[in-house]
Order: structure tokens, then C-alpha cells, then sequence
């Protein structure tokens, strides 16, 4: 019913129009419009026909009728389209209309919402509306009148002419595609003609609406006056009037005011003075357009006495004249070029609220029309803006750009705006405006302009001009940009000649010959790494131009990835397997790697480029490519081979990874040999080059980096000397790389002074800087190591976790040559200097060095005195345990000193034990731990357990389970979960058993997890395991899981109880079954998956275990290994299905991976079995779909649920919601507007709340939808009385802490202080989990009195029993106590368990009832109180 | 493919001057530590980049330094530095364009 359904959308609109009325913010906010401006009273100031007219209404007084005014249109629009739908009920034109009408709104809210937010609309959002109405055709007289109104100087962007020219072809247009004229659009036009000073005869236009039959009203006549007037004609205008009074229509101020003009333009200013009397004699008092009118006429003489005497009577009759008026005089000042006056009439300025829109309006309109001059000083006059990094004056330079402002005069605006600090880059914001406008010329001068002062111009600069002929295939257009960038010094960078340049020529030759006419060089390796990404897309092309003798070396890193992108569609099998095997085979490829290694990256790069929907869909093509390229012996070291393992998920591809690893081999290159051939032609290059006399470039650079690998640090020296001017940083630095690595200190220190020599502020990466102080430390030289580390320090370089370990390695290598100085100075500096923390491993080579020289005693010391400067000791077991080995009595008594005072008595006594554990002492071990007072400390015990495993020590590990037995609270599980992993790992079942045997003489219960274990070992030796698996663990396993694992198994475990009851009964599970089962629920699907595969006989598994394999694995998220469960199921069972859990999770399992089709397919498949999708389901698709932007999968899914009817009690906002970010998703952020008020305004739909997209949109950042959300917040609030999605969003940017934000919100729509409930609402869901006694301040803090205080109390106290904050509750309890306000039932029951739990005494009576019964409680004399004023 | 079993350690950066591209992101990000891949994805319609990109560190290092300096300025301008939550399979459509 698309007409029922647009009648209540319209009543919707009306009846909020008329809420308008009553409610006081509602009002408020007209009136603060129609003292700002614009609005919606400049779209509708004509419709109103018979009403007062004016050309502005601007009374305070008329705010009400204005509002009907906005009513109005509706009205006409609805009662007329009403009326046609009747009679034409089974026209197809009838859903058009509807949809017109429907657009109709549409087009007027975003007019509407153009309007009141900036005062203008631009040219972009009215032409696409104009096509938009076009399109669907049927244009109404409506949308006619909405777009003429819109082509006056609600364009200020636009210049006058071209405004008109629009407004015509709007005219004709809709004219001729049936649109009906009446004389409010005559009126409309003649309007569109003042604003835009079109010259035009009036009785021509009178002539042309007698044709068409039109009576012209008072506005047409009041109009033609205006018109007259403008030109200065009063002939003309008597004539009108003449009209007007034989028509006995009635002579307004609006006329009056026109004549004011009319004898000023006609030089009688005497006569426009005079009118004020006359006026006054017909009863009509002057109003500020009166004023106006006057004051224009003499600002355009330049007469300013007379002006400000005219302003002063305005004031004396109490007409006062508002920012915009004045802003007028100051247009009319800059147009009769009288700008020496416009300083003094900004002085009049007051900045009222709505200023800015209305001044940037002016400075628009004023570029417009070439006075940028002025426009540049209103711009001066803009309050400054708070946030620093916000720049002013964007908009002003975009519309200099647009309407081609001299160079000059941008230049200079510019560098005002940055000495002015009002703007901190105009001068690229200019440029980038320029580029957007597609303006080379200017572009060019910009950067030229931007080069002179010194701002580096990049080749990206000029992508937007090259995209621009790119799109029109313009060469010449491209050849002229690259000339400019050669003048301007820009080099086309790989990227821009990939990209931008070379795609515009039909092929290379033409390419080539236009670069070298731009005088960019094509001898680049930059260009031909271009050329050859830009030959990827043809391979054949490709492979003949690489296989040509005379293509010179290239590496395949160049082309990489471009290549990939061509390889991954597998069109060209054969040509593919050529290509590889050139690279494989063809050094000139090879520059920096070996050519298997290169090879092997780049397959590398190909899977990981490929999506894994990509990697399945080829995977045919794709193994017969590996096993091809393991047929040609064209082999990749297995490091490579390894990583694209890892690439490719196990899961998903079995087959293919037996393909790949088939593939690799271990195949061990020295580099030397192949360097040494590409050496060779490098330098055989820059002999040449030489000879030649040109740049060596990057190939000297890959003469270094491959002397570098070859380690040939003589010949690089050399060549060095040679070319000494080519050196580059990074060059030196790898040669001190080198150096280090040769050990070649003295050439490290020469290079490293050049280096410094050449810039002092290089910061090498933190491995180089590490290698020169090894290097310097290990030849003696500690105090220059030292400066490097204060080199790092100074520029920041952090040695951080990662790099602590080659530290840890410097400093060993010093331990292990036993120079201790060094090392302690080297350590000394680390830590002091903050490169990195001391750590037990970064210290322990301080008492390495000695362990290394089995010096106990100094290694204690060592040890001891790590302790005291660093607070940890290293390596304090093998000290001990050597002192308890050696029998040294003495050094132990005073390590055991040391460590009983530093870190007490008991971590002492646990070294001792494991020291004489360790060493084989048993029995004084046991001695320790039988210490009175001796506990246990997991920590400890799990260190040494994990030790013993990782050492292989069975027998240690077996004492010290045995030592532990009686050890107080020591967890015996844990000890011996220990004990079996490590014989699982010796895969010892004898031991296993034994233990087991040991467990039952402890009679404690063994956690499952050991079980399992143990299970296991015995399993794997083809035992028999001794025990059976009782029932009782799967449950618990159930219950524990249920907590703490996802929703989703959340939902598994409720609905166990349901399938179980659930017909068909299952046959009692074989033990085989149950086994698999437990399995499913012990979290090891896969491995009961495996089992069932493997089983030949499958016929124990019925189909709950099924069910359950099923379900289990799609909880872990093996999606495929599900389907093929199902499939076998399918084979066995053919009565098998899925159940709706199953089902569910399948849908919500293909949802996460964002297998969408096939989860909407999954859906429609249950739904046609009856089944019932779970909410779940629903709710993951949608939100699937909505994150994919798949808007037509949302709108299916919808309308399958609600065939299924309401029974999921899902609410709309599931979809709308997720629509309306699917449309933000597609960066359709108005169709997502559209969408949201469409539900939001209904008043069918209760409950609509968006918080969900508010959510969304904060957490990606999405500024610009956010902004437009909030606008649409804004504007549902103060126009249709909805406060909801205001509240909404105030309550979204408070949770997301964005107070200011919140502060500005609260600002802009008051009535959201009002919105209590939903304050409580808020509440009440936010204080159910701790932490969030912040949000409530802060909500308290913008909405102080909202609340009352007995309410706030009961939620700051739920915090503090939340937060389990006894001193602030009880700080509270007093607070309350000494206002004398009332603690409720529910606050003192919150704070008596808070006393309780701090174990203090209640120091009242604690209420008897529960909880639940107080705060029930609680809510009903809450709605109580709520009912009474009501009432 | 299988992007998440791979360690990367990625900041997204939004707000970024248009006058920025991939090689002074990365020689502002090279600050905090090694910088393995930097994507920053221009419109093929415009030209211009969209404003955002992600910066990959060689080491978790890199990224925990990078996450906590604030503010990030670049060029004048402030940029938005955050711990990068969305996978990259999207992205791998346009990675050709990534200037390795």
C-alpha cells in the first residue's frame, strides 16, 4: 500500500509541524531563524500569496504565521497529489506520484537542511536534485517552485548570469515535462530575477503571463515595481502602481522600499528620503529594509554622513538594524566601489549569533563578482576559531580558486593568511584546490610559487591534473604536465609513470617518444621498472619484451607486485610458467637476491595478494603451477617455502600446502657466487656510464649493496674513493655495516666520520648502531661505545624488547672474552642513559663472565650487586646450585644471606631446595620444603616444574612432585599436569601410569585437563586408558566454557536442554559416540572430526553426535570442516539436517567470515523447512551485511523475517539500523539520513533508536557521517519535536567520553536536558558493570539538575558497590547522612555488603529483602512519582 | 589471504595533509621504528589520496612507540594515530598500489 503508507508520512509531517507551535524550544528555534536568517523563510517567503507578503518576513511577531508558512507547501502538495490519486486509481502514474511526493520531501529536507545550515545551496546538490526530479519524471508544480526558488542568491557561489540561465532551464524543462505553472512560480522567477539583477522588460513578462492565462497577483505587481526600481525607472514603476490601485490592491511597505531605490538609482536621492515621510502619512511605519533601502542608496554614492545619520534613525525608531543588513550596505559599498568606507561599516559589525554563515554568504558572493579584495576583509573579521589546528579561510580560497582569482592577488591573500596565523598551509590548501578544480595553469604557478619559498613539490602533486587527462585520454594534456614537472624539478616518480602517465599512450613507443619530448629521461632503472609494471597486464608483450637480450637488468623487486596482480588471474598458464622461469633462470632479474630467493618472494608476494576466497577459487591452477615449477626444478629455499605455508591457511587448503611443501627444498645458496656475476655487470655498467660521462645513479648504489653482501669491502673502499660524490647515506651506511661485520674497525670509524662529516643528524637504524659498539667494545675502545650509545640516546633511538637481544649478545660476547671493565661500563650506560630497562637477561652477563671461568665466589658478587643497583639477580640458580655441587659452605651461607634479606626468607629457602634438587640432593631438598611454615608459591614451583621439562629432567621433576606431596595449599594438579607433559613429551606411558597410580594414592581430583593428558599418552601408545570418562566433566566443561567463551556458545549451551527433549530421540550413544561427543564439548571438534574421517565403520555415529560435531565445529570457526561433516552426515543419514542451533551457527559462522550469499542462502534454505533462525543469526548476518555495505541483502533478509512473521521479536531498528550504515559503508551518507528519519518520524514505529550507527560511526571515526547524523539529530529535534536520536547521541558521545562534544550537542538543542527517562534509561544499562562511576559524573556534570538527588545517590552508590569502592561509598553514606537526605532501602543493602566484604561491622540495620525486591520497589514509587503531577 | 595468523603490527592514520604521500609517512613513521609496509590508498578518480593510511611496523616495538606519541603532527597538520582494528584482506585489493 505505497499510497496509504505516503498519506501517513505526510500526516506525519504535518502533525509535526503544527507540534512545532507548542512546543517552547520548538519556537525558540524559529525565532532564533528568523533573526539569523535564512531558512526555510527565504525558500517559502512567497508561497504564502495572499498573506503580508514582503520580500522577507521579519517580524518577530510573525514567527507563528511563518510557521504555517512551512506548513503550507505540504498542504498544497498533499491536498493537490490527493486529489489526482483519487481519480486516477489504477494509473500506473500513481506510484510515480507517490514516489514524487515522497522525493518531494526528500529534496526539500536536503534544500531545507542546505539552507538553514549554511544559508546557501550549492550548485552540485541543486543540479543533482534537478536530475534527480527529472529522472523519475512527473515533476510536480511543487518541485518546480522548490527549484526556482532555489537559483536566486541562495548561490552566492555561482555569478548572476549563470544563476538565471539555470533558472530558465529549470523553467523550461519542467515545463515541458509537464509540470503545471501558476503564478507563484511567475513570482518565483520574477524573485530569481531581482536577486540576480537581470534585466528584463516587465511588461514583456506581464505580456508572456497573459498568454498563459496566469492573473498576476500584489506579489507579481510588487515585483515588476522592484524591477523597475532597480533600473532606476520610476515611470515604469508609477505605471505598476497605477495598475495596482485600479485594482484596488493595496500599496505595502515592500513597495515603498523599492521606490526608495528607485529614485536613488534614478539620482533623486531628495525624493528616496522623502518617501519615509510619505510612508508615515499612508500609515505605513519605515522598517528596516525602509532603512535599508536608503542607507544602500547612499552607501552606492558614497555619501557615509548621510548613511550613518539614516542608521541612527533606524535606531531612534527602534528598527534595529541586524548583522546581515549591514553586511548589505557593505556589498552595495564594494560594488559602487567605494571600499575606503567598508572598514567603518565593519565596525558596525556585532557578530550575532548566525554570523558566520551570513558573512561567509557575503565574502562568497563578493569573489564572485571579482571583489575579492573586500571579501578578503570581511574574511579578517571572522572570530577566530578555538581549536588551533583548524585552519580559516578554506572556503575563501576554494572560491578564489574556482572563480580564477589573479595569481597575484592568491598569493597574497595567502601570505596574510599565515602571517595572520589564521591558516597554516594556504598556500598547498590552494594548490590542492586548484588541482581539484582541474586548473593546470594555476596549479603550476602555485607550485612554482610554493617552490620559491622553499615547500617541496612531490610527484604526487600532479596526480589529480594527470587523473583528470588520464580519464579524457588527453596526451597532450599528460606531455604538458610532465614538462611542467620537469621545469618545476619533479622527476615522474615509478608510481606516477605506472599509474598516471604511461596508461594514456597507446604503447610504449608513443610513451617514450612523449617522455623524451618532455626531457624526462627514459634511461631511468625508475623508467623501466615503470615501463615493466606497466607491461604486467599483458604477459606475452611482457615475456618478450624481459626475454630480449638487450632489456637491461631489472629486479624483479621493481615489478613485483604488479605482477602478481596478473599472475593471480591465471589466464595464461603458459606464459606464466615462461615468465617464472626466465626470472628463475635469468640473472639480469636478480640484482639483489638470489634468483630462487627472489622467485620464492615473489610467489610469496602472489599468495598473499590473493584473497582466500581467490586462493580456493584457483586452487586447481595453483597446484598445477607448483608442481609444474617442481617439474622445470625450479626450487625456492624452504624459508620462503615455510612463510607461504603460513600464508595459507591449513584449514582451508590441505591438499594444496602437500603441493607446496612438495615444492620447497632446502636448497642453501652462498651468496658469493652469484653476486660475483652481477657484480660484473655492474661495473662493466658504470665503466661504461663513465665513459659516457653520465650519472651512475642507482647503479653505483647496487655496486655497493652487492660488494656489501659479497663482503668485498676492499674493492667497495675503492670505489668509494673513485666516486667519492655518489656516496649517499644509506650507501655509508651499509659500508659501516660491513665493516662491523668484517670487524674492520678502523674503516667503520673513518666511514662513520664522513658519514658524520656528510650529515651529523643521520640516525642509523638501532642493529647498526648496535654492531658499531660491539665492534668498538670488543676492540677496547669502551669510551667511544659508549658514545654511540649516547648518540642513541640522543636521537631517540630506543633499544626497546626487540633489540635487547642482539644487546644481550654485544654484552655476552664481552662475558664470554672475559673483559669484565667493559661490560660493566657498557651495561652502566645502557641502563643510565634509558636505552632499555635492566632485565635478568641484559644483566646476567655480568655474572656470565664468571660462571664462564667457574668463579663462584665473583659471581656472587656479581649477582649481589646486580641486586642491589638493579633489582634483579641473575642467574642466582646456577650460582647456588654450583656452591651446593662444590660444597662451599661459606659463599652459599652468604648468598642465602644476600637472598633472605633482599627478597625474604621463603624465596630463599625455594632456591636452596631447587639448588639440591637440581644437584641430585634429594633428600635435603625434601628437609627444606618440610620447613615449618613452608607454603607453597606457585610461581616458584611452576618455574622450576616448566624447567625441568624443558631440560628433560624426569627425575628431578619426579622428586619434586614427590618433596611437594604435604606442602601447604600446593596445588597438586598443577605439579603433576607437569610431570605428564614432559612424559608425553618423552612419550614415557610406563611413568604416565605410574603417576596415575601416584594421583589415586593422593586421593585428590585431578583437573580434566590432566586427564586428558594422561588419557592421551596411554592413547598414543595403544593402551588402554584405565578410567573411565565419567559424565560429569562434559557438564562441567559446559559450565565453565559457558562463561567465558562467546556469545554464540552462550546461545549452544541454553538450547542443549531443548534438543535434548526434542524429537527425534536418539538411540542410547554407543561408547564410541560418546566418546566423540565429549570431544565436540571438550573444545578438540577437529580431533573427533579426524576420528570420524578416519573410522571406516561409521555407523555408531547417530545424528546428535552429528549435531554436535557440527555445532563444535563451527564454535572454533572451522566453517569448512562443518560442511563436510554435514556432507558425510548427509551420506549415513539421509534424514539428516541441520538443526536450527546448528543452522544458526552456521549462519552466524559464514556471517563472521563474511560469506554473506551463501549465509543469506543457508537462511532461505531453513526458512523453506520451517525452521527458526535464532535472533543471533539475524543479527550477525544484518550486521554483516551492514559492515559490507550490501544494503539489497539487508532489505531480502528483512523481508523474510517478516513473513516468518513477529515471532523472533526483532526489532526494525536490527535493519534499519544496518542500512543505514551499509549506506555510510558505500560513503552514502544521505541515503543513510534518509533512511533513518524515515522510521525515526514515523509514528507507527515506537522505540526507534540509532544509538547502534551512532556507535558504529564513532568507533571508525567517521567525522563527516558523524556530522551529518548530528544534524539530522539536530533538526528531527527542534522540527519535529523528536528527542530521542538527540538524547541518543548526547548519551553515545558521553559514553564515548566526548564531553565537549557533548557540552556543544547540549548547546544546540536544550530540550535534551529534558530527556530524563532516558538519562535513567541510560543509567540504569551503563551501572550494570564496574568502572563506570566516570560516565556517570560526567553525565551529571552536563545535565546537573536533571536528576533528582535521591536517584543520583542510588546510582553513584550502585557504582561504588560495582567499583567494590568501600572508603568512597562510605563517604557517600556520610555525605547523604549530614544533607539529611534519605539513604533508599537498595543503597543501604549495597553498602552493607560492602562493609560486610571489607569485613566491618553494619553499622545499621541492613534491609531484610533481597535486592531484586528493593529495586522493584524502588521503580514503581519511581513511576508513581512520575503519574502524580500528571494527574 | 590468512592475514591474521601473520604478525603485522599496523597503525591506521587518518587526517593526513593531501600534500603527504607514502614516502614522508614513512619517513615520519620510520621515527618509531622500522617501517615494513605503508598502504596509503589513493582515489583513482581524483587522484588524491583519501586521507587515511596504514603503517605497518617491522616490530611490536614500533607500534607501541608510535601509539604513544601524541600528538602526531605532520606538515602542521594533526594527524590521527590508532591502533589499525580492521583486517587487511580488504585492502588487498588495491595493493598494487603500495610503493614497496
Amino acid at each position: 500500500m505505497p499510497f496509504h503508507s505516503a498519506t501517513v508520512n505526510m500526516a506525519a509531517l504535518l502533525r509535526s509541524a503544527r507540534l512545532l507551535k507548542f512546543s517552547p524550544s520548538g519556537l525558540l528555534h524559529i525565532t532564533g531563524l528568523k533573526r539569523t536568517g535564512p531558512s526555510v523563510g527565504r525558500l517559502y517567503s512567497g508561497v504564502v500569496g495572499g498573506n503580508k507578503s514582503g520580500v522577507c518576513s521579519r517580524q518577530i511577531s510573525r514567527a507563528s504565521e511563518n510557521a504555517s508558512s512551512r506548513q503550507w507547501p505540504y498542504t498544497v502538495g498533499f491536498v493537490r497529489n490527493y486529489a489526482t490519486a483519487e481519480e486516477q486509481k489504477n494509473d500506473v502514474g500513481l506510484v510515480i506520484r507517490t514516489k514524487q511526493m515522497q522525493k518531494f520531501d526528500w529534496a526539500l529536507t536536503k534544500l531545507d537542511s542546505s539552507v538553514r545550515r549554511t544559508g546557501r545551496i550549492t550548485k552540485t546538490l541543486l543540479n543533482r536534485i534537478f536530475h534527480d526530479i527529472c529522472r523519475t519524471g512527473y515533476p510536480s508544480g511543487n518541485h518546480a517552485l522548490l527549484l526556482l526558488r532555489s537559483c536566486g542568491s541562495l548561490l552566492p557561489e555561482i555569478p548572476l548570469q549563470e544563476r538565471n540561465d539555470f533558472a530558465h532551464r529549470i523553467w523550461e524543462k519542467l515545463q515541458e515535462m509537464g509540470a503545471q505553472y501558476d503564478v507563484s512560480h511567475y513570482n518565483a522567477l520574477l524573485k530569481v530575477y531581482l536577486q540576480n539583477d537581470f534585466k528584463f522588460s516587465p511588461t514583456d513578462f506581464l505580456a508572456k503571463m497573459e498568454e498563459a492565462h496566469i492573473q498576476p497577483n500584489r506579489v507579481t505587481y510588487q515585483r515588476l515595481i522592484a524591477a523597475y526600481c532597480q533600473d532606476g525607472n520610476i515611470e515604469g514603476a508609477s505605471t505598476i502602481l497605477g495598475f495596482m490601485k485600479s485594482k484596488d490592491l493595496p500599496i505595502t511597505d515592500a513597495v515603498f522600499n523599492s521606490l526608495v531605490t528607485g529614485h536613488a538609482r534614478a539620482g533623486d536621492i531628495e525624493s528616496a528620503k522623502n518617501i519615509l515621510p510619505v510612508m508615515k502619512g499612508a500609515g505605513i511605519e519605515p522598517g528596516p529594509d525602509t532603512y535599508i533601502a536608503l542607507m544602500n542608496a547612499y552607501a552606492e554614492k558614497g555619501d557615509m554622513e548621510s548613511l550613518k545619520l539614516t542608521m541612527k534613525e533606524a535606531e531612534t525608531a527602534e528598527c534595529s538594524l541586524m548583522d546581515r543588513d549591514i553586511m548589505q550596505v557593505i556589498f552595495t559599498l564594494a560594488k559602487a566601489g567605494q571600499e575606503q568606507h567598508i572598514q567603518e561599516m565593519t565596525e558596525h559589525l556585532r557578530h550575532e549569533r548566525g554570523y558566520v554563515p551570513d558573512a561567509m554568504n557575503l565574502c562568497l558572493s563578493l569573489i564572485t563578482q571579482g571583489l575579492e579584495d573586500t571579501a578578503f576583509q570581511m574574511l579578517k573579521t571572522f572570530p577566530s576559531l578555538q581549536s588551533e589546528s583548524a585552519n580559516m579561510g578554506n572556503f575563501f580560497l576554494r572560491h578564489c580558486v574556482s572563480m580564477d582569482t589573479s595569481l597575484e592577488k592568491l598569493s597574497q591573500f595567502c601570505k596574510e593568511l599565515q602571517e595572520l596565523q589564521l591558516h597554516s598551509s594556504p598556500l598547498s590548501f590552494t594548490l590542492s584546490c586548484a588541482l581539484e578544480a582541474n586548473k593546470p595553469e594555476m596549479s603550476f604557478e602555485l607550485m612554482k610559487e610554493m617552490k620559491e619559498q622553499d615547500f617541496p613539490i612531490r610527484p604526487h602533486y600532479f596526480w589529480p591534473l594527470l587523473t583528470w587527462h588520464l580519464k579524457n585520454n588527453d596526451q597532450d594534456g599528460v606531455i604538458e604536465v610532465l614538462k611542467n614537472m620537469q621545469k618545476l624539478g619533479v622527476p615522474p616518480d615509478v608510481e606516477s609513470l605506472t599509474t598516471y602517465i604511461l596508461p594514456v599512450f597507446p604503447d610504449m613507443e608513443a610513451a617514450e617518444q612523449a617522455l623524451k619530448e618532455s626531457g624526462v629521461s627514459t634511461d631511468s632503472a625508475g623508467y623501466l621498472s615503470s615501463q615493466v609494471r606497466f607491461m604486467t597486464g599483458n604477459l606475452e608483450e611482457l615475456y618478450t619484451k624481459l626475454s630480449d637480450p638487450s632489456f637491461p637488468p631489472l629486479d624483479l623487486n621493481n615489478f613485483r607486485s604488479k605482477l602478481s596482480v596478473s599472475f593471480r588471474k591465471f589466464d595464461d598458464f603458459e606464459t606464466m610458467m615462461k615468465i617464472t622461469k626466465l626470472l628463475y633462470t635469468d640473472k639480469r632479474f636478480s640484482l639483489g637476491n638470489p634468483p630462487a630467493e627472489n622467485v620464492g618472494y615473489f610467489l610469496y608476494n602472489l599468495i598473499d595478494s590473493m584473497s582466500e576466497k581467490e586462493v580456493q577459487a584457483q586452487e586447481g591452477n595453483l597446484r598445477m603451477f607448483f608442481n609444474e615449477l617442481r617439474a622445470q626444478n625450479m626450487l625456492i629455499p624452504s624459508r620462503i617455502c615455510r612463510g607461504i605455508k603460513n600464508l595459507l591457511d591449513p584449514n582451508d587448503s590441505p591438499q594444496l600446502i602437500k603441493e607446496v611443501v612438495y615444492a620447497c627444498s632446502s636448497l642453501c645458496f652462498t651468496p658469493r657466487c652469484f653476486h660475483q656475476g652481477k657484480l660484473q655487470i655492474l661495473e662493466k655498467k658504470i665503466a661504461e656510464l663513465q665513459a659516457e660521462n653520465k650519472p651512475l645513479g642507482s647503479v653505483f648504489k647496487q655496486v655497493i649493496q652487492a660488494l656489501c653482501v659479497t663482503e668485498n669491502l676492499q674493492r667497495a673502499l675503492e670505489l668509494k674513493q673513485q666516486y667519492e660524490s655518489e656516496m649517499t647515506v644509506p650507501m655509508y651506511v651499509n659500508l659501516i655495516n660491513m665493516c662491523c661485520r668484517l670487524g674492520n674497525l678502523e674503516e667503520a670509524v673513518n666511514l662513520r666520520t664522513e658519514l658524520y662529516r656528510m650529515d651529523s643528524s643521520v640516525v642509523m637504524d638501532v642493529p647498526k648502531y648496535i654492531s658499531l659498539v660491539k665492534i668498538l667494545s670488543e676492540h677496547g675502545r669502551v669510551e667511544e661505545a659508549i658514545g654511540i650509545l649516547k648518540e642513541m640516546k640522543e636521537k631517540d633511538v630506543a633499544i626497546g624488547d626487540t633489540y635487547s637481544n642482539m644487546f644481550f649478545h654485544v654484552l655476552n660476547s664481552l662475558a664470554v672474552k672475559g673483559d669484565v671493565s667493559t661490560l660493566h661500563q657498557l651495561t652502566g650506560a645502557v641502563f643510565t642513559l634509558g636505552l632499555a630497562k635492566p632485565s635478568n637477561n641484559l644483566c646476567s652477563p655480568l655474572v656470565s663472565t664468571h660462571l664462564e671461568r667457574d668463579d663462584l665466589t665473583k659471581a656472587l658478587e656479581a649477582a649481589i650487586d646486580c641486586g642491589k643497583t638493579y633489582k634483579v639477580v641473575p642467574r642466582i640458580h646456577e650460582i647456588i646450585v654450583g656452591l651446593v655441587q662444590r660444597g662451599d659452605t661459606e659463599q652459599l651461607q652468604k648468598a642465602m644471606d644476600f637472598l633472605s634479606e633482599e627478597r625474604g626468607e621463603m624465596t630463599m629457602l625455594y632456591n636452596l631446595c631447587f639448588a639440591f634438587l637440581e644437584s641430585g640432593r634429594y633428600r635435603e631438598a625434601r628437609k627444606i620444603i618440610e620447613t615449618p611454615g613452608m607454603r607453597s608459591r606457585p610461581g616458584r614451583l611452576y618455574w622450576f616444574a616448566k624447567r625441568c621439562v624443558q631440560l628433560n629432567q624426569m627425575e628431578t621433576l619426579e622428586q619434586m612432585v614427590d618433596i611437594t606431596a604435604k606442602l601447604f595449599e600446593c596445588d597438586r594438579d598443577e605439579m603433576y599436569s607437569h610431570a605428564l607433559l614432559l612424559c608425553k613429551e618423552r612419550n614415557d606411558w610406563k611413568r604416565a601410569e605410574a603417576f596415575w597410580t601416584k594421583m589415586q594414592e593422593e586421593s585428590f581430583i585431578p583437573r580434566e585437563r590432566t586427564l586428558l593428558l594422561l588419557a592421551e599418552i596411554l592413547r598414543n601408545n595403544g593402551k588402554e586408558v584405565p578410567f573411565e570418562v565419567p559424565e560429569i566433566w562434559y557438564q562441567q566443561d559446559e559450565i565453565t566454557q559457558a562463561d567465558t567463551t562467546e556469545q554464540v556458545e552462550e546461545q549452544a549451551t541454553e538450547t542443549e536442554t531443548e534438543t535434548e527433549t526434542k524429537p527425534p530421540k536418539p538411540p542410547k550413544p554407543t561408547l564410541h559416540e560418546s566418546q566423540l561427543i565429549g570431544q565436540c564439548k571438550r573444545g578438540r571438534a577437529k580431533e573427533a572430526f579426524q576420528k570420524l574421517k578416519d573410522a571406516e565403520d561409521k555407523s555408531p555415529a547417530g545424528p546428535v553426535f552429528y549435531d554436535q560435531l557440527i555445532r563444535a565445529l563451527l564454535s572454533e570457526g572451522s566453517l569448512e570442516e562443518a560442511m563436510e561433516a554435514k556432507d558425510i552426515a548427509q551420506t549415513h543419514l539421509p534424514n539428516f539436517y541441520l538443526g536450527d542451533m546448528a543452522n544458526t551457527l552456521l549462519i552466524v559462522t559464514l556471517s563472521k567470515k563474511g560469506r554473506l550469499e551463501e549465509a543469506l542462502k543457508q537462511l532461505r534454505t531453513m526458512l523453506q523447512f520451517d525452521q527458526v533462525p535464532r535472533q543471533l543469526a539475524i543479527t550477525r548476518l544484518v550486521q554483516a551485511m551492514g559492515d559490507e555495505g550490501d544494503v539489497a541483502g539487508i532489505q531480502e533478509v528483512e523481508s523474510l523475517m517478516q513473513k516468518l512473521g513477529t515471532s523472533l521479536n526483532m526489532s526494525k531498528m536490527v535493519f534499519t539500523n544496518n542500512k543505514a550504515l551499509a549506506y555510510i559503508r558505500n560513503g552514502d551518507v544521505d541515503l543513510a539520513l534518509e533512511e533513518l528519519e524515515g522510521v525515526l518520524t514515523n509514528p507507527e514505529f515506537k522505540n526507534t533508536r540509532i544509538s547502534f550507527v551512532y556507535k558504529k560511526v564513532m568507533e571508525e571515526n567517521n567525522d563527516k557521517a558523524m556530522d551529518k547524523l548530528a544534524a539530522m539529530a539536530e533538526r528531527l529535534a527542534n522540527h519535529f519535536a523528536l528527542y530521542q536520536p538527540a538524547t541518543d547521541l548526547f548519551l553515545q558521545l558521553v559514553d564515548f567520553g566526548k564531553i565537549e562534544d557533548a557540552k556543544f550537542m547540549l548547546a544546540r538543542c536544550n530540550a535534551i536536558a529534558e530527556q530524563k527517562d532516558a538519562f535513567f534509561g541510560y543509567l540504569i544499562r551503563t551501572t550494570e558493570v564496574p568502572g563506570q562511576l566516570e560516565k556517570l559524573k560526567n553525565l551529571l556534570s552536563l545535565v546537573p539538575d536533571c536528576l533528582e538527588k535521591e536517584r543520583v545517590n542510588t546510582f553513584l552508590m550502585k557504582c561504588h558497590s560495582m567499583d567494590k569502592d568501600f572508603p568512597a561509598a562510605k563517604a557517600l553514606y556520610e555525605q547523604m547522612l549530614e544533607e539529611g537526605v534519605t539513604v533508599n532501602e537498595l543503597s543501604l543493602k549495597r553498602l552493607a555488603m560492602l562493609y560486610r566484604s571489607a569485613g566491618e561491622p553494619v553499622p545499621f540495620t541492613e534491609p531484610p529483602e533481597s535486592f531484586r525486591f528493593y529495586a522493584n520497589k524502588l521503580k514503581e514509587e519511581g513511576t508513581k512519582g512520575q503519574e502524580t503531577p500528571e494527574e | 589471504m590468512a592475514s591474521s595468523t601473520k604478525k603485522v603490527f599496523e597503525v591506521f592514520v587518518a587526517k593526513i595533509p593531501w600534500t603527504v604521500a607514502a614516502k614522508e609517512m614513512r619517513e615520519y613513521f620510520g621515527q618509531f621504528g622500522q617501517v615494513k609496509r605503508c598502504l596509503i590508498p589513493f582515489d583513482k578518480d581524483t587522484g588524491f589520496h583519501k586521507g587515511y593510511c596504514w603503517v605497518g611496523f617491522s616490530t611490536e616495538d614500533g607500534l607501541n612507540n608510535a601509539l604513544q606519541k601524541d600528538p602526531h603532527i605532520l606538515e602542521g597538520t594533526k594527524l590521527q594515530v590508532q591502533m589499525n582494528r580492521r583486517a587487511f584482506t580488504d585492502m588487498k585489493a588495491n595493493k598494487e598500489s603500495e610503493l614497496d
